[in-house]
């Protein structure tokens, strides 16, 4: 059974402080004109009422983090001969993310299926991702941007949470989602919420209402595929996209990463770093072939690996989250939907010369 | 806006000479404009150019060099066409630019900032001064003067300062009423503390090289030393040190080459202050070699040439 | 404890041989015994090697598993991590992440006549198969080799060559592209010198690696020769940094050439959308 615990707006801050005695917390507020996940810090003033520039996806998916460490020195059995020693450096500590919104928790949702496989686990993930707890709040605005509905979710998803905060006129009621959520429900500054409850799903309900229609994209799998070589569509819809990152390392669900080593003296370390799908270096071979040469064939490998190429791999689960983010925040303006869509109704024949 | 009827009824007569025509339609809300690749006749209905056409469509020139490419073009943006042009890295005979008299463009931050939030804007109706925007069932005034981007109040040049076709009448640059506010308040500050304000802005860089992309003088795009493994110039890591460099490097690259369309500064998703950096470079290179970019197609940009002794540039005494 | 994906074995170059002016061979052993004692792997799977403070590269593991003194990789110089590795001497230390991606199907060509069409540097992969082939001989049917490069001093494996010249259970073919003094062998390109030795597609399998143009001429050439689709076996090569499905580089489509592949049959082939 989930707990269901209420706590009144004002004491927000100081069950944060409580939980900043034993991990690390993250909450939205202003850096500059950017809104994002910082550091707890009662001095700074909280935003909840509207989404955040990025999605707390450092907090699990660090820009850059170290895999190994390495040191060069003299082989002592034979001092001709340079030994190394590389080691590799786990993440310690425990997070809690207060204010993600249901689409930035249910990315990481998406992240699992590749990083923690039946094939491979990936142990600097999975330290970070078990020790980061979400708690996570309901939207009460709808962005223009923000299309959650149609990929399968809604404004008050609990999928890859915690702990779900649904935001009430005087405070927010708190809904364990997983056992670790419910224990980070045990605060005195919390009251219990089960009377509230009605009241909360209302919300939900209410919330629910006011979302844009839906859109139906269950074909889009097979449809983007079907463009795949009509190179016409690609260039038409990529025309105006810059190739630049903003949009992968905006988005909660994209998870793609270079590996490099940087040395300094006899000391090194071998890096893990965002990497993106829209970069002409990506896919670069050392021979200078380069299969995705243009931002055509690049745009297509993001819309379609969201679109197509994952369903298609894990059971139909679209791997946009619909957050948004890549809308709000392109400079040049490309509407990933508005891609889809065009590839749902594309008809062959409209383009045959 | 007024001309738009004009502007498409000339982009109409010049299409079947073209490949396409780059220009601006409505984006995804009432707030946003987005670049429109109009290549068929159809595709001109969708036209709009207005104070959302913030986009500097110079930027996709060098992209479509051996084409026939039509271009509409803002004062501001038709000075990164002629910086394009000094260089050779776009031909005169393969571009048509068409101009119209700016008005000035919004800055998405003020708005957002004014309103606290933009993300459910219903309408936005732009009367003479005044912005009426919707937002989540509010109606919300704002003065157009409070939204404009900074570069409009300063604004020399509203008409473009090359074009094949202008339509509309020309008109005069706006008075000065707000000079450059920013950069006087950053030269104020002692060195520590403009060392002190970028690291604080450079640290939330995420790295997008959004602000590079957008960049219509950004030439090497693809092969950039931020990503070069050989030169290697700067480590993979999240590091305010590495994240500044970039920006040095590009404002460097930039130097005299920058028409201060400020792209950069409006591609940045984190919104960090590039313009600035940028500013105060342009404003050395104007100190020492006269020298403004983008305005004369004939002119050579000061660190693109070389002469024996710079006038004010004082180096056999060093 | 689950193990590190990205941490690699150190290992320790025992030799190494030149092998063409661009081509350097190295023989490698694990540090830790027990890790090489246990090593296994399969024909066509390859490993990531690291030269630490330069980075990793992808690279076929060319020793057949039933020979497991060392670990061989051949590396041709193409960029910043090869050109290091080729700086490296007997002695020298590197990381070694092995094995990943898939095999060749080598189970199911028991019983079958085999033939090789190898090209420059793509006779690395063939050269495991082959090797392993000859290791377990009764277990395949007639074995044919068409080894091509530009000419004789670009032959990797020279000193192997006479061998399996000698072999009386392998039809070995040598072919350059052009007259060279000296050479006793064919002259000509591999899909020509292909449709001369003409294989007959009966019951066998074609395996065939190398630069992309010779791969496209030489399936063409299969393809008049009969080889069907599922006949026909090769290897891609992307661009690779993770090396297990995580970092997403690799991707055609929904396969992802670091586990899927980076063998495919030219029927698998087919299914992929159109981005080599
Ligand atoms: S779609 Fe937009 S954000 Fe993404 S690469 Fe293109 S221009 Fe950049
Ligand atoms: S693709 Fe865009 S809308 Fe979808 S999750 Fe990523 S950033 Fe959000
Ligand atoms: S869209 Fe591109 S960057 Fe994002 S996860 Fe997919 S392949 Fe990676
Ligand atoms: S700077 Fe001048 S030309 Fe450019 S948008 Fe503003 S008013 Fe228009
Ligand atoms: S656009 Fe902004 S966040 Fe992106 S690289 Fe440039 S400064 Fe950094
Ligand atoms: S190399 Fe990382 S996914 Fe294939």
């Amino acid at each position: 059974m989930a707990k269901v615990q209420f706590i009144k707006s004002a004491d927000v801050k100081p069950w944060l402080a409580e939980l900043a005695k034993e991990h690390r917390v993250f909450a939205p507020s202003y850096d500059g004109e950017a809104l994002l996940f910082r550091p707890f810090d009662l001095e700074q003033e909280i935003i909840l009422d509207r989404a955040a520039t990025m999605p707390p996806k450092k907090t699990v998916f660090p820009q850059s983090e170290k895999l190994v460490d390495f040191t060069y020195s003299k082989d002592p059995e034979n001092l001709s001969r340079v030994k190394i020693d590389a080691r590799e450096t786990l993440p310690e500590g425990s997070t809690v993310v207060f204010g993600s919104r249901p689409c930035d928790a249910r990315g990481f949702t998406m992240f699992d299926r590749v990083y923690l496989s039946d094939k491979n686990t990936d142990i600097y993930y999975q330290a970070r991702r078990k020790n980061t707890l979400f708690i996570t709040l309901a939207c009460r605005t709808i962005e223009n941007t923000c299309f959650c509905n149609w990929v399968d979710s809604d404004p008050c998803d609990p999928t890859g949470s915690d702990v779900l905060a649904i935001p009430m006129n005087d405070g927010y009621l708190l809904e364990s989602v997983s056992e670790q959520g419910e224990k980070l429900l045990n605060s005195k500054l919390l009251a219990d919420g089960s009377s509230r409850k009605v009241e909360a799903d209302k919300i939900c309900q209410e919330i629910a209402g006011s979302i844009n229609n839906t859109k139906d994209l269950s074909q889009a799998p097979a449809k983007l595929l079907a463009v795949f070589d009509n190179m016409q569509f690609w260039e038409e819809v990529s025309a105006k996209c810059l190739s630049c990152g903003a949009c992968t390392y905006l988005c909660p669900s994209c998870y793609c990463f270079n590996i490099t080593d940087e040395t300094n003296g006899m000391k090194g370390k071998r890096l893990r770093s965002w990497d993106n799908c829209m970069s002409a270096q990506f896919t670069m071979e050392a021979s200078g072939h380069n299969p995705r040469p243009t931002k055509a064939h690049r745009l297509k490998n993001r819309v379609g690996h969201k679109f197509s190429y994952y369903p298609t791999i894990h059971g139909g689960v679209i791997s946009c989250c619909g957050c948004g983010r890549c809308i709000k925040s392109c400079p040049a303006g490309i509407d990933i939907r508005e891609i889809v869509l065009k590839a749902i109704d594309f008809e062959p024949a409209a383009v045959e010369e | 806006m007024k001309y738009q009827q004009e502007l498409k009824d000339s982009i109409r007569k010049a299409l079947p000479g073209l490949d396409v025509v780059i220009a601006w339609s409505a984006g995804y809300d009432p707030l946003h404009a987005t670049p429109h690749f109009i290549r068929r006749e159809e595709d001109i209905d969708r036209l709009e150019i207005g104070p959302f056409s913030v986009h500097n469509l110079a930027t996709y020139l060098p992209g479509l060099r051996g084409k026939k490419v039509g271009i509409v073009v803002k004062g501001c943006d038709s000075r990164s066409v002629i910086e394009l042009l000094q260089e050779n890295l776009i031909n005169r005979e393969e571009v048509t630019i068409f101009g119209f008299p700016c008005t000035g463009v919004v800055d998405q931050t003020k708005i957002r900032k004014a309103l606290g939030h933009t993300g459910k804007v219903d309408f936005c109706q732009i009367a003479s001064q005044t912005v009426v925007i919707g937002l989540g069932g509010e109606e919300h005034k704002l003065r157009l003067s409070k939204v404009l981007a900074d570069k409009c109040f300063s604004c020399q040049y509203p008409n473009a300062l090359i074009s094949d076709h202008f339509v509309g009448e020309k008109i005069s640059p706006s008075v000065q009423t707000e000079g450059d506010d920013d950069l006087e308040a950053f030269e104020k500050m002692p060195m520590d503390e403009r060392f002190a304000f970028w690291q604080k802005e450079m640290d939330r860089c995420i790295r997008c090289y959004a602000c590079r992309n957008a960049c219509p003088m950004c030439v090497c795009r693809d092969h950039c030393l931020a990503e070069s493994r050989d030169p290697h110039w700067l480590s993979q890591e999240d590091s305010v040190r590495d994240k500044w460099m970039f920006q040095l490097i590009h404002a460097y690259h930039l130097a005299g080459r920058c028409t201060e369309c400020g792209e950069c500064q409006r591609a940045c998703p984190m919104d960090i202050p590039l313009l600035l950096l940028k500013k105060k470079m342009n404003k050395e290179i104007k100190e020492l070699f006269q020298y403004e970019a983008g305005v004369d197609p004939e002119a050579t940009p000061p660190l693109l040439s070389f002469k024996m002794e710079e006038e004010n540039i004082n180096e056999r005494e060093w | 404890m689950t193990k590190n994906i990205y941490l690699p074995e150190m290992a320790t170059i025992q030799e190494v041989i030149r092998e063409t002016h661009n081509i350097m061979t190295f023989r490698v052993t694990l540090n830790n015994p027990e890790a090489m004692k246990n090593f296994s792997f399969k024909p066509g799977q390859v490993g990531q090697v690291s030269s630490f403070g330069t980075g990793e590269a992808t690279f076929v593991i060319n020793s057949p598993p039933t020979r497991m003194d060392y670990l061989q990789f051949s590396v041709m110089r193409t960029g910043e991590v090869t050109s290091k590795l080729h700086s490296l001497k007997a002695g020298d230390q590197i990381g070694v992440r092995a094995p990943l991606g898939n095999s060749f199907p080598y189970e199911d060509m028991k019983g079958k006549d085999i033939v090789f069409v190898g090209g420059g540097i793509g006779m690395a992969p063939l050269r495991t198969l082959l090797l392993f082939m000859l290791d377990n001989r009764a277990d395949y049917g007639k074995i044919t080799l068409l080894y091509g490069a530009r000419s004789p001093v670009d032959m990797a494996y020279s000193y192997e060559l006479q061998d399996w010249l000698d072999r009386d259970d392998l039809d070995t073919y040598l072919t350059i592209d052009a007259p060279y003094e000296g050479w006793q062998h064919k002259v000509g390109l591999i899909p020509n010198v292909l449709l001369d030795i003409a294989p007959s597609p009966g019951n066998s399998v074609a395996i065939t690696c190398g630069p992309p143009i010779m791969i496209k001429f030489t399936l063409q050439a299969l393809e008049k020769l009969g080889f069907k689709d599922e006949q026909i076996v090769t290897t891609l090569e992307k661009r690779m940094k993770c090396g297990v499905g995580i970092c997403g580089r690799c991707n055609i489509g929904t396969s992802y050439v670091c586990m899927d592949g980076p063998v495919f049959t030219r029927a698998q082939l087919r299914q992929l959308p159109n981005e080599l």
